[in-house]
């Protein structure tokens, strides 16, 4: 490769992007979670952020924060008058469990692996949650 | 930290001054590889001078119709931009303060199927 050459190629951007890009509200928040076999299982009501640490100095060249999980459940009234739920009323799908995400989030399991689908939190509100004890993690 | 603690939280810049509120949060699916999705890491914050709600994303798609709402939706999000995470130095509750010297960048979104 000659000088001329070297002096022909355009120089990367180093901003420039190098896989997808999504706007987290625009792309995510209130998109249908699929399953694999396109059983709807909720819709994307929060996202965890990991590697945000609230008041904390951000050092320069420290990793950005990843996308940790959806979260579903009780969040939509919170997103609209503030607060927090709470946080046993809030089911989170690890974001590695993500295979694609479109008009809809696809995720690459089935719905009856995770606890987030609708007949999960019923069972788990209308009838575990009546057992004593039923409303907290065994000790 | 979830993302609706961070959306509609005042945009700061180095020595206090509001310059907007962030109305939502640009991610990037590029990090570590993994068995179905690539990580997905957060590239920066869309902060609107005018607003705190981010609707449709009109402003950051082109998108020119129905030509009322797009208008709409313009006016009221006119003077966005993006601010890349490296220029992100605190983020507390409500409030999210960048860096001395921080770059104001173009908003819109690179072409991409649509969603």
């Amino acid at each position: 490769m000659n000088d001329e050459t070297v002096q022909r190629m355009p120089q990367p951007d180093p901003r420039a992007p190098r896989g997808r890009v999504l706007d987290a509200h625009l792309h995510l928040l209130d998109r249908q979670v699929l399953d694999r076999d396109g059983t709807p299982v909720t819709t994307v009501d929060d996202v965890e952020l990991d590697g945000i640490e609230l008041g904390a100095r951000i050092e320069p060249g420290s990793p950005a924060p990843t996308v940790a999980a959806i979260l579903t459940g009780p969040q939509l009234p919170m997103r609209i008058f503030g607060g927090h739920a709470p946080a046993r009323r809030r089911v989170a799908i690890p974001w590695k469990l993500v295979a694609s995400v479109g008009t809809t989030v696809r995720l690459g399991v089935g719905a009856d692996s995770l606890d987030a689908s609708w007949v999960e939190r019923w069972v788990s509100g209308h009838i575990i949650g009546r057992i004593p004890g039923g409303r907290h993690d065994p000790e | 930290m979830i993302l609706s603690d961070l959306l509609g939280s005042d945009a700061l810049e180095a020595d206090g001054r509001r310059v907007g509120a962030v109305v939502d949060v640009r991610l990037e699916i590029s990090g570590a590889p993994a068995q179905l999705l690539a990580a997905t890491v957060v590239t920066g914050v869309l902060v609107s001078p005018r607003s705190r709600f981010s609707t449709w994303g009109y402003e950051r798609r082109g998108e020119t119709a129905p030509v009322l709402i797009a208008r709409l939706q313009r006016w009221l999000h006119r003077g966005m931009f993006l601010v890349g995470w490296d220029d992100v130095e605190l983020v507390d509750e409500g409030r999210v303060v960048f860096r001395g010297g921080y770059e104001r960048r173009d908003p819109m979104l690179p072409p991409s199927p649509r969603t």
